[in-house]
């Protein structure tokens, strides 16, 4: 299967749509603005064929996709009320300052929709509103790429390899864990989307999989992550060269209990071993209890013979010593760090608040102190989409 | 002038070698030793005494020891203390550990020791102290003492410092963040390849507390019940404000002759699950009826008539072993035998 992704500058950028209770902001890199209760983070994107850019049906990863190079659109939304039996988690992303180098969107063209909350529709209804919304802006944002030459063209294609080099697949988990806690493959909520399974990498760099999930903002994956994944990337780069990509398992965090989580870690390992994996890559998302899945995944590949590195974020009080690992397994011996998320980022004023003036918490966001780095969005992201890490001080 | 306080065992302080081992706390004038070395490399800190202990009745007599180092040290109204080098001996590394812990906790002053970093002092300085890396012996004392007189001047000046291989200092256990060279993605290909090659590398260590299953209560029929939980569960309306994560408290509510915990009554505020069915029937969190029934049956002795519980979400492991060690206390002092702890 080939899939080509056509690059084009971010000056291609279309107007945003005007749309009723949505206010839009063009905010760039190195401003001084901090944005709040972010959502999400989308690249545009459009598809030439006209199909959907982010489908509910058919399959993505195949013919060609356009992407604007620079661009990101960020839905912010303060949902109106506490409302059970979930609630969202503070999310920041700080344009300069102390915070900026630690977001990874800071560089951006920065889209930001404010969707505007009233009483009446309940948190569900709201996060369908934005997240909709939000897809089809991004669609929209890329459209004037259809008449214009790509920078630049990738093509994505797995050939043949040398049977000597070692065969590496991606176990890559998606959470389910209620509403305001959902992923979503090709439009469905990942718990009823028949997890694990194998599918074409290209399907996740392809708008596949998008981002309903606003757990722990730093320790989240939203929807750009999967859509420009380092780690997929990195396997059709050195796929070849120093190993076979074996392929992409998605499989499901937030198992209820302990007999489906073990189901799952065992169906995952089976899923790799299928696809005759000699190791494994294993993401995680989000934290608390989705570790548990990755360190039980952990141990069923390497009982089944697949030598596996996780991919986790660290936990660790600043204050305190010891272990930042929610949890452990004696198998994992083989861990990136990509960050302690209970760090804190110092104080930094900045000019202007986009998406909420108040933070979660009740601070005033312009003058909040010292913000933990959980709540800066895709800061320790567990697919290793970034270059932070931890080490003992 | 930073007035610093140095703390040297007999032999360093020229007291005396094994003979003088039993040597009690003692207070030399200035800077003694090694101290004179260090005094000559210190900028803008004086050396005002010198405490000087056997390390044989630090051993032996450690509590007592402890006392009189901290009122003789009280007396020289010390900004710093400093202790050793100790390089690779395991006693007086003891002692300097335990002492510079003692000082800066019961006096609120910053503290240095310096030894080899495989020292037990080490491991008792639990990262409350700062520990300069030195030789395993008294040939690096050359090189231990400008290390040590830099980190002084840090901690005097309360320069944040720097990573501990740049600055010299054994890692504490902190986990700080940092760049690294490569994405996480781009360095889990290289740690997975390594592994497959033979070579196994970590980023972060794993290793928890194993907590071993004590033995079974020995007769349910006549023990003492009590019901803990981390579920969040608490009456309605959440008096006490129970945050819904990141709790850096337990509570504790009478259950009186309750037998079983009404949905009208009690809520669960835990905000990392789904709480809906649990806030239909809180027994599914706190099983009262459930060990009521068994009592009634005369399965079990008696339901203790307090619960425990917390918000476990995203709670530090420090302050979880903190909230354990409290609530059991206040068990073992009720004289409950057996607790149901019910984990979400």
């Amino acid at each position: 299967m080939v899939w080509e992704l056509a690059s084009f500058p971010a000056g291609l950028m279309g107007e945003p749509p005007e749309l009723e209770g949505v206010r839009v902001d063009l905010v760039r890199g190195g401003e001084p603005v901090r944005i709040t209760h972010v959502l999400d983070a989308v690249e545009p994107r459009i598809r030439p064929d006209g199909r959907a850019a982010f489908p509910t049906e058919g399959k993505a990863g195949q013919g060609r996709t356009n992407r604007l190079d620079g661009v990101v659109v960020l839905p912010c939304l303060d949902f109106p009320a506490e409302e059970r039996p979930l609630h969202e988690q503070e999310s920041v992303i700080d344009l300069s300052g102390p915070g900026a180098e630690l977001t990874p969107f800071a560089a951006d063209t920065n889209v930001v929709l404010t969707f505007s909350t009233r009483e009446g529709p309940g948190n569900e209804e709201l996060e369908a509103w934005a997240r909709v919304t939000t897809l089809m802006v991004a669609e929209d944002l890329a459209r004037p790429t259809l008449d214009a030459e790509p920078e630049q063209v990738e093509r994505f294609e797995l050939g043949p390899a040398d049977a000597g080099l070692p065969s590496v697949a991606a176990l890559v988990q998606l959470s389910d864990l209620g509403p305001l806690y959902y992923q979503y493959l090709y439009g469905v909520p990942v718990g009823r989307a028949g997890l694990p399974r194998a599918v074409d990498p290209a399907e996740l760099l392809d708008g596949a999989v998008t981002c309903g999930e606003y757990h722990w903002a730093a320790l989240r994956n939203p929807t750009i992550v999967f859509q420009r994944s380092a780690l997929v990337r990195t396997l059709y780069r050195e796929h070849g060269r120093r190993l076979r990509f074996a392929g992409l398992v998605l499989m499901r965090g937030y198992e209820q209990t302990a007999e489906d989580k073990q189901r799952a870690a065992a169906a995952a390992a089976e899923a790799a071993v299928e696809l005759g994996a000699d190791g494994a890559i294993v993401t995680t998302d989000a934290g608390g209890n989705s570790h548990t899945d990755v360190m039980l995944t952990v141990r069923a590949c390497e009982r089944a013979g697949v030598g596996t590195t996780a991919i986790v974020a660290e936990m660790a009080d600043p204050d305190a010593v010891g272990s930042g690992l929610t949890d452990w397994v004696p198998e994992a011996d083989s861990i990136v760090s990509v960050g302690n998320a209970e760090e804190l980022v110092p104080a930094w004023t900045p000019e202007r608040v986009i998406g909420g003036d108040t933070l979660l918490d009740g601070t005033p966001a312009a003058g909040a102190g010292p913000i933990p780095l959980r709540n800066y969005l895709g800061a320790t992201n567990q697919t290793g989409q970034h270059a932070l890490t931890a080490t003992t001080w | 002038m930073v007035r610093a306080v140095h703390y040297l065992n007999q032999f360093f302080a020229g007291l005396g070698g094994e003979e003088a081992a039993e040597t009690p706390p003692t207070r030399l004038e200035g800077p003694v030793g090694p101290g004179r070395g260090l005094a000559a490399e210190l900028e803008g800190i004086e050396i005002v005494a010198t405490l000087a202990c056997g390390d044989d009745y630090f051993g032996e007599r450690e509590e007592d020891a402890l006392a009189r180092l901290l009122e003789l040290l009280e007396r020289e109204r010390p900004d710093l203390l400093v202790a050793g080098p100790a390089f690779g001996s395991g006693r007086y590394g003891f002692a300097c550990a335990r002492f510079a812990r003692l000082a800066t906790e019961q006096l609120g002053i910053p503290v240095l020791a310096a030894m080899h970093e495989e020292n037990p002092g080490v491991a008792a300085a639990e990262g409350k102290v700062l520990i300069a890396a030195t030789a395993v012996n008294v040939a690096g004392m050359r090189e231990a003492l400008p290390r040590m007189a830099r980190l002084a001047e840090a901690l005097a000046a309360g320069r944040e410092l720097g990573p501990p291989a740049e600055e010299g200092y054994l890692p504490r256990g902190f986990r700080r963040n940092r760049r690294a060279e490569a994405s996480g993605a781009e360095r889990a290909l290289d740690l997975l390849l390594d592994k497959l090659g033979g070579e196994t590398r970590s980023e972060v260590a794993g290793g928890f507390d194993g907590v071993e299953p004590p033995p079974p209560v020995a007769d349910l029929s006549t023990a003492l019940l009590a019901l803990v939980t981390e579920a969040g569960c608490v009456p309605q309306g959440n008096p006490d404000r129970l945050p819904t994560i990141r709790a850096q408290r337990w509570l504790r509510y009478e259950l009186g002759s309750a037998q079983t915990l009404a949905p009208d009554r009690y809520e669960s505020v835990h905000g990392g699950f789904d709480v809906t069915l649990a806030n239909e029937d809180p027994n599914r969190l706190v099983p009262l009826d459930t060990v009521s029934a068994l009592a009634a049956e005369g399965r079990i002795g008696r339901i203790h008539d307090v619960f425990y519980t917390t918000t476990g979400n995203g709670t530090p492991v420090a302050a979880a072993t903190s909230f354990g060690q409290e609530i059991a206390a206040e068990l073992r002092d009720a004289g409950v035998q057996a607790v149901l702890l019910s984990g979400t």
